[in-house]
This record gives structure tokens, sequence and C-alpha cells, in this order.
């Protein structure tokens, strides 16, 4: 019979099951990457089945169905090549377990969490190059995250609620603890970054729904200024790269930082931080997998620089771009937009300095985000490129994201889950003070 | 169904039409949306009627009691101004539409061009329509990217960092707007307008900024929209983007300085009664808008290229138009605004054929009146005299002594009495040569025009006025909360006063062959200023210099950062 322990273990099953007979079909590349799409749409169908039996935590379930999406798009996106076969093993690895602590009582989603983490810091250690000594940081960045999982199930709070706020810090990341996070970004092969920009901040989110109403106001305070060190931090790091990864990885930083500010203020994680963590997550990985196709198509060491003019040449390619960078820059009608102003609107924050922060750094993303892509897109079209536009899988994979972006902005917040903060605030009276 | 539904859908049926088809098919699908269109105007007039008639219209599909519960709260509310602007924007774009049509036959890009064209009508009238404050900025913020892909040829450099500037410099305002978006609702729990309006007049709020500095809620909340506003409708320090956006094919000119730049003067009337509640913001918004109309027209004047010329006509035009929105005079402003963008579209779409005809022939345009002299008409120079300053100053004195109209109590008053003024003697002196032989036709023509400013500002001032805002008590209050202090409301008309009759008395001598004693640095400040504004106050330099010092701040900060973080 499935019942509430059963259904989460018969969810991360599939994957994890997928995963193992993966390697019948290892030797073809084709078969594999179909293969894993495959698992990830049972999954999906799975999650829907089973979503009766799923216990809902206080964000809801949609980054279950969200973590689940973004693994198909991120296989879909991914050329087939032999030397991709073992991302997107991982990835269907990554996916169980991120399911697993996504939906587990307490004990198994810490075991799955710990080997999460460790794996990804073995990963960061298989993937490390002389020449990008940050990798380093990125290890000890999750092997402190596993620690605290450790520390947080053996010992008793506040330590343990403490750790656990840690542990949350580098997943969904924040400054100063968000070396990890980039360099996971950076330094992870095929199509995992694209994956992983969701699934760890997901999985950081969960773990806040428990952790942030315990936290000790003074733990809250100085979370509180890393998040506004860390909007700041990230949006500025942005504007300065070249690369598009590194852009990519600060710009969702940034992001990131805005929803710990609005975690922590309200002390509470609803669906609205879902739809906004998914909506993130989901655009940057839309972006990861767009830079993937110019990968593909001129190398893994082109320079973003020197494209120009794929407007007129991959119009296919240029439309959905265009429609990922708008949801990246939180426009509407695209989700970052209505979770943005989901976290805004209803929150018990006071205006504030803060919040002009939040304003200037989404703002901020317009800069960035446009003047990558306006580089790709427009000028000049160089007679020395090789234009070829969206091949199928890719076209699909980008138009998925961008359905479901669509989708995220235009449904009603109510439709992913109960949120007590949904209801109209009530005028202020009273004479209002300027938090300064 | 209501014809405000209508009115979007068909355009959205215009756009789907150009767009979904065959390459071969695609003029005759173009020529075919060209219907929709139209259908829209129809639509939008029969909607002015009926909101003329019976009342404002409401259709809302979304919960008013808590707005925020649907992600976009999609919802019309059409009122009198809503239903103005509705007919406007579709009017101008029938008229904008079949002129690309033919301007852009066998463009490789016409079926994008034309489809985008289609969707920013939806997009304006979705949002003059809008229900609330949130699908007003939903739309605004579209409306800010559309701009940003109109602008066509994105393989010229210039096209390119003109249309990056406007994107930029209108989101830099869109993020104040969302602010004052965060602190209404924050303040009055709504942002459904008809609430926040009556909840904000309801009760005063107090905001404290520092300890002993306090503001106004309605004060904050404004300023926040005014800025928004200033983005949209070029206003100084940020109508950058204005003439930066001039690449852009001309039919988009005129759709945009008819249309989309008046976006800023409906915002500021939409939420008319919450500014009506904020001296403060009002007069901000007077200082920004004469500010940017001198500089505008100043700019304008120095300008030696067509479309920067009109540009910054546009962006001292807007100037004006917020400058009538921070004297309290909303309706006015409105009136300015269709006037203007109905004047600046028929000179945009005109202007290629001038472009064109210069490129073809070396002397056009041609300079007339050359080998006239530069004698005196008397008849002309009385009738000039008599139409421009007499008969004003005339009309004052006897609304004044006469009619016991109390002006000096009435700024509302004074301020039509002297934009019909201004206004006439710019028409009297552009339309009509002072220094052409003396003829009954001139003066006759000056008189003319003298009346016709003078019966259409009576129209706006009385019938139009009436028609957006029926209730006198509430444009008094917006008079009242507009009003300077007095002592600076009469130094500024003598002051405007002087200036126009010192410039009458220089045309005058100048005209006699008389010259007149100007001191030496007068004339260097003059050339200076020339050469200044020409250059368009070297604001693009200034704001190119800025951005670059940031990012190499950045930069520095990016390479010093790496040791720790990446």
């Amino acid at each position: 019979m499935i019942d509430a322990t059963t259904a989460p273990l018969l969810l991360a099953g599939v994957p994890l099951l997928g995963a193992a007979f993966s390697f019948v079909v290892w030797n073809k590349p084709d078969h594999l990457r179909g293969w894993s799409i495959i698992v990830c749409l049972i999954g999906l169908v799975a999650a829907a089945g089973l979503s009766e039996y799923l216990a809902a935590p206080p964000e809801g379930l949609l980054l279950v169905y969200l973590l689940l999406v973004a693994a198909c798009a991120s296989l879909l996106g991914q050329p087939v090549h032999r030397t991709h076969r073992p991302s997107w093993l991982l990835t269907l690895i990554f996916l169980g377990l991120g399911l697993s602590i996504l939906t587990s009582q307490n004990q198994l989603s810490q075991i799955a969490l710990l080997l999460l983490l460790s794996l990804t810091a073995v990963l960061l250690y298989r993937h490390h190059t002389q020449l990008w000594p940050i990798s380093w940081w990125g290890i000890g960045a999750y092997g402190l995250a596993a620690l605290c999982v450790v520390n947080s199930i053996v010992a008793g709070p506040p330590l343990s609620s403490i750790t656990s706020l840690l542990a949350c810090m580098i997943l969904l990341p924040l400054v100063p603890f968000h070396e990890g996070y980039i360099t996971v970004l950076t330094r992870l092969p095929g199509n995992l970054p694209s994956f992983i920009v969701l699934l760890f901040p997901a999985i950081g989110l969960h773990g806040l729904a428990s952790v942030v109403p315990t936290v000790p106001d003074v733990v809250a305070w100085a979370v509180n200024l890393f998040a506004l060190a860390g909007t700041l931090y990230g949006a500025g790091k942005a504007l300065a790269q070249s690369r598009a990864r590194l852009l990519l990885s600060f710009g969702s930083l940034s992001l990131y930082s805005m929803l710990w500010w609005f975690v922590v203020a309200t002390r509470a994680t609803t669906p609205r931080a879902a739809v906004f963590v998914g909506a993130v997550g989901l655009a940057t990985s839309g972006l990861f997998l767009a830079w993937q196709v110019i990968r593909t198509r001129y190398g893994d060491d082109v320079d973003p620089q020197s494209i120009s003019g794929l407007a007129a040449t991959m119009p296919r390619y240029a439309v959905l771009l265009s429609l990922l960078a708008l949801a990246a820059m939180g426009l509407p009608p695209f989700g970052l937009f209505a979770g943005f102003m989901g976290l805004l609107l209803p929150s018990a924050v006071t205006f504030s300095l803060s919040l002009l922060i939040m304003v200037t750094a989404w703002l901020a993303a317009s800069w960035y985000i446009m003047g990558m892509v306006q580089q790709w897109l427009f000028g000049a079209k160089r007679p020395d490129l090789r234009y070829t536009d969206l091949l199928h899988s890719e076209l699909a994979a980008l138009m998925i994201l961008v359905g479901v972006l669509l989708a995220l902005g235009v449904m009603p917040a109510t439709f992913f889950g109960p949120d007590g903060t949904a209801t109209a605030t009530s005028a202020i009276t009273e004479s209002f003070v300027w938090k300064n | 169904m209501t014809p405000i539904l209508f009115v979007p859908f068909l355009l959205l049926i215009a756009a789907c039409t150009v767009l979904v088809g065959t390459d071969r098919s695609q003029y005759t699908r173009a020529k075919l949306a060209a219907y929709p269109i139209g259908a829209a105007f129809v639509g939008a007039g029969a909607t002015l009627y009926l909101v003329a008639t019976g009342g404002p219209i409401a259709v809302q599909f979304y919960d008013l009691s808590s707005v925020v519960t649907f992600a976009i709260p999609i919802g019309f509310y059409v009122d009198r101004l809503s239903a103005v602007m509705m007919t406007l924007i579709t009017g101008v774009s029938v008229i904008i539409y079949n002129y690309s049509i033919v301007y852009m036959y066998q463009d490789r890009h016409a079926r994008r061009y034309l489809a985008m064209i289609c969707l920013t009508d939806l997009v304006l009238i979705c949002m003059v329509s809008s229900a609330n404050l949130m699908m007003l900025f939903l739309f605004w913020q579209i409306l800010s990217y559309l701009l940003y892909v109109l602008a066509h040829n994105h393989a010229h450099a210039g096209t390119l960092a003109g249309a990056f500037k406007t994107f930029t410099l209108l989101r830099v305002a869109d993020t104040a707007f969302l602010a004052g978006i965060a602190l209404a609702y924050q303040l009055y729990g709504t942002l459904d307008f008809q609430e926040l309006f009556a909840r904000a007049a309801e009760k005063p709020i107090a905001l404290s900024l520092w300890p002993g500095m306090e503001i106004s809620a309605a004060t904050a909340v404004t300023l926040l929209f005014f800025f928004g506003a200033m983005g949209k409708s070029a206003q100084f320090p940020i109508h950058l983007w204005l003439p930066g956006s001039l690449f852009a094919p001309t039919p988009v000119h005129a759709l945009l300085h008819a249309g989309i730049i008046n976006a800023g003067g409906f915002l500021i009337n939409r939420l008319a009664p919450l500014f009506g509640l904020s001296s403060t913001a009002l007069h901000v918004a007077f200082v920004i808008g004469t500010l940017t109309a001198i500089l505008g027209a100043s700019m304008m004047l120095a300008q030696n290229d067509i479309k920067k010329t009109l540009g910054f006509s546009t962006i001292g035009q807007m100037g004006y138009m917020i400058m009538e929105c921070g004297l309290g005079a909303f309706a006015l402003a409105v009136f300015h605004l269709i006037a203007h963008g109905l004047f600046k579209a028929t000179v945009f779409l005109n202007c290629g054929n001038v472009i064109h005809k210069a490129r073809q022939d070396p002397h056009s345009p041609y300079v007339d009146h050359q080998t006239e002299e530069p004698s005196l008409s008397p008849l002309t120079w009385f009738t000039g005299f008599v139409t421009t300053l007499f008969i004003p100053l005339l009309i004052l004195l006897v609304t004044h002594g006469v009619l016991r109209i109390p002006l000096l109590e009435s700024q509302g008053t004074v301020i039509f009495l002297f934009f019909i003024w201004i206004t006439s003697s710019q028409a009297i002196l552009t339309l009509t040569r002072l220094r052409a032989v003396a003829s009954w036709k001139v003066s006759a023509a000056m008189l003319m025009t003298l009346l016709f400013i003078v019966f259409v500002y009576l129209f706006a001032v009385v019938s139009f006025t009436a028609f957006l805002y029926p209730d006198p008590e509430e444009v008094a209050s917006y008079f009242q909360a507009a009003a300077l202090p007095n002592w600076l409301f009469d130094v500024m008309i003598v002051m405007a006063t002087l200036l126009t009759i010192s410039g009458w008395t220089y045309l005058y001598r100048r005209a006699r062959g008389r010259t007149m004693w100007m001191p030496a640095w007068i004339e260097g400040v003059r050339i200076r200023l020339y050469v200044l504004f020409m250059n368009r106050l070297y604001a693009d330099e200034i704001y190119q210099q800025l951005g670059k010092s940031l990012m190499e701040v950045l930069h520095r900060f990016d390479k010093s950062a790496q040791g720790w973080s990446r």
C-alpha cells in the first residue's frame, strides 16, 4: 500500500533505478540520453500520481515538479556525445537524491542530503585542475555543508538549527558561503550546471522552512546583512564578468540573496518563495542551456565577446534566448516577475532602504543580462562563423523552460499551494517609520 | 461583451494575421490586418461614447479583495480618460499602420515589424485601460521592452547602443515605479485605483525618514510614481533615450511621439487624485517639467538633423505637458498630449519625404525670403503687436477689472490665460512673417490665429476639463494643491512677461535695422550656450563616463575579490 512513508521512496526510486538501468544502454549515447529523458518523464507522472500521498512542505510541492522539468530540459539541451554520459547518469542520481530530500521524512532526507553533498565534493575534486585552484573552495564548502548536516543530526538545538542554517546558506547560496555554488556551476561538466542551478537552491529553501522560525534574532540579523551584501555583491560581480557561466552564476547569486532577505524578514517560506526559486533556477538553467548551444557550435573555449549577429542567422534561437532573458531580468509575464511581486507585496516587511537595495539589484539584472544577450544576438554578422539554428532537442528544451516560466508567471498564486500571507494586508493607519 | 474587450482583442487578431502565414501571402495579410486595427478604432470610439454617456465601465477577472493572489490581476477600468487615450492610440495606429505597410514593403523584417506595431498598440491599450496599478505596471514594463525591440536595425552599432540606452534608462524609471507600488500597497493595502484614492484621502499618513524629518505618505508614493513617469515621458535628466533611439524606422517614431511617450502624462492623470494630495510632488513635477521644456526647446534650436530636431521638440513639449500637470491643469495636459501627438505623428510621417527630397535636390529645402529686403511692415507689425501683446493684456484687465474674476486668488485661471498668450504668440510668430510686405491677409491671418487659439483653449478649459473631470470641486482642489507661493507665482509671471516684451523689442529693433548693445560677455555666453546645446549638454558623454567609471570600479573590485572569492 502506498502511504506517506513509501510514496517518497517510490518517487525517488524512479530516477535512481533509471540510473542503475542506464548501464544497459551505456554504449549507445543517443539511447542513453533518450532513456534518461524517459526516466524524468516517468518521474513527472509518478510525482503527479503520488502527490496526494506526499506530505506538503510549507513551500509546497511545486519544486518537486520543477526539478523533474529542469532535469528533463537539461538532458534535452545537451548534444549527444560519449563524453556526456557520466553527466546524464549523475543527473538521474542527483534527481533521485533531490526528490528524496524534498519529499522524505527527516532522517532519510538528511542521509540523502549527506550523500548529495559528498558526491558533489567528490565530483569537484574529480574535475579539479591546477588552472582552477578555486575548486578547493568549493570542495571545502560542500565538505563543510556535509559536516553541518551530520552535526544537525547528532546535536541538539540551538546548535543544530545554526548548523542547518549554515548548510542552507551553502545550498541556497548566500555570501560569504557562496563559493561552492559558483564552483559547481562553473566547473562541473555537461548538463549538470543547468540542473544544479535549480536543485541546490530548491533543497536549500526546503531546509530553510524548518530552520528559519527557530533561528535566534541575532543570527537572523546577521543573515539579513549577508543577504543585503550578497544581493549587491552578486549584481556587481555579474556586471563585471565577461564569461557567460560566471555572469549567470553571480546573477543568480544576487537573485537568491534577495530571497534570503525576504525569508529572513518574514521568518517563513511560502509557495511564493518556491515560485521565485523555481523561476530563478529555470531561467538561469535556460540561459546555461543557451550558452551550451553556442559552445556546441563554436567550442568549449569560445569567447562570448566574439559572438555576435545570431538574431539574423539563428532566428529560433534568438527568439527563445530573448524570452529567457526577459524571464531572467524579471520582466512580465514570466515567473520571476510574479515570484518577486509575490514576495514584495504581501510580505510583512516594511518599506526600507533594504527594500530599495532589493529593487536596485532587480534593476541590475536588466543591465548585465541584456548586455550579454545583446552581444550574442545583435551586431554585425561574422562571415567566419558557421551558423546553425537550434536542433529539435535543443528547441524542445528551451521551449519547455520558456513555457514553464510563462506558466509560473500567469497562474494564480493559490495554484501553487495555500499561503497564509496571501490575504490582503490591512492598510497602515498610524504613523509609519522608515527603517534606515 | 463590452467594446472594451473587443479593442485589445482586435489588435491581437491583427498581430496574429501579420505573423502567421506563408511569405508569399505576407503583403496581403499585412493589408488585411489593417481592418481589425480600423475596427479597434471604431470600438474605441464606441467605448468613448458609452463611457461619456453611461459612466465608467469596469471588467475584472480577479478577486478585488486580494490583488496579489492572482499573479497578473487582469482587469479593465475605462473612464473618460482611458477612453480618450484609447481613441487617440487606435486612431494614430490606423494611420501609422497603413503608412508602414507601404513604408516597409519588401523589407526582410516587415512581418516582425508590423506585428510588433500591432502588439505595441495592444500593450498601450491594455495599459491605459488597466484596472489596477499592478496591471498598469505590467504593461508599462512590456512597453519598455517593446521600445527596445522596435529599434529596427540591430546590425547597426548606433542603433544597438541607442536601444540598450533606451532599455536601461527606462528600467531605471520602472524601478522607481515598482518601489512606488510596493510602498503604496504597504501603506494603503490595495492597488485598485478607486480604493487606493479613497484610502489615501481618508487618512493622511506621515512617514518618518529620519528622526525629526517627516514626509507625507502621498508625497513619497507620488514622487516615486513621478520618477516612473519621467522615464517614459523623457524628462530631464533621463531624457537621453529619446534622441538615442532616433535610428528606428520613421513610423516607429510617429507611434512613439504620438502614443508611447504620452504614458508619463497619462500615469500622472490616472493618479491625479493621489497627486492632488501632495503639493510637494506637484511642485517637483512643475520644476522638472519647466526645466525639460526649456532645455528641450533650446537643444532643439541648435540641432542640425531633422529627426533630432523633432526629438528634442518632443522632449520640450513633454516638459511643457508635465509642467501643466505640476500646475494642477491635468485636463490641459491631456489636451496638450493629444494635440501634440497628432501634430508630431504627422510631422514624423512626412519628414521622410523631406529627407528624400533633400537627397535628390541639393537646393531643397528651399530657403525663401532670401531676396526680401529686411524692411519693416508697419501694418503687420502693428497687428502682431496688438494680437500678441495688447489683446492678451486687455483680456487680463477685462477679466480682472470688468468681469471681476479674482485672478490674484485663482492661479488656475491665470495659468490658462498665460498658456493662451504663449501659444498664440508662438503660433503667430511662427506662421506669419513680420518682414513681409504690408498685407491685410497677413494681419487677418494673425487675428484668425489668435481667435482660433483662444477658442481652442476655451474648449480645452471649459468643455474638455468638464468632460475629463466633471466635478469642478475636484479641478479646483488640484489647482489649490498645485498653487505656488504667491510671490513666486507673481515673479514668474512678471519675468515671463518681461521676457516676451524684451523679445518683441529686440525683434522690432533688428527689423528697423538698429542694433542692440550687448555686453561682450553676453555674446560669449550665447556662443558657449549654443555649443553646449548643440552638443546636447554633453549629457551622453557624462552618462558614458559615469557608466565607464562604474564599470572600472566593478572590474577593480572583481579583480581584488578574486583571492577571496571568484
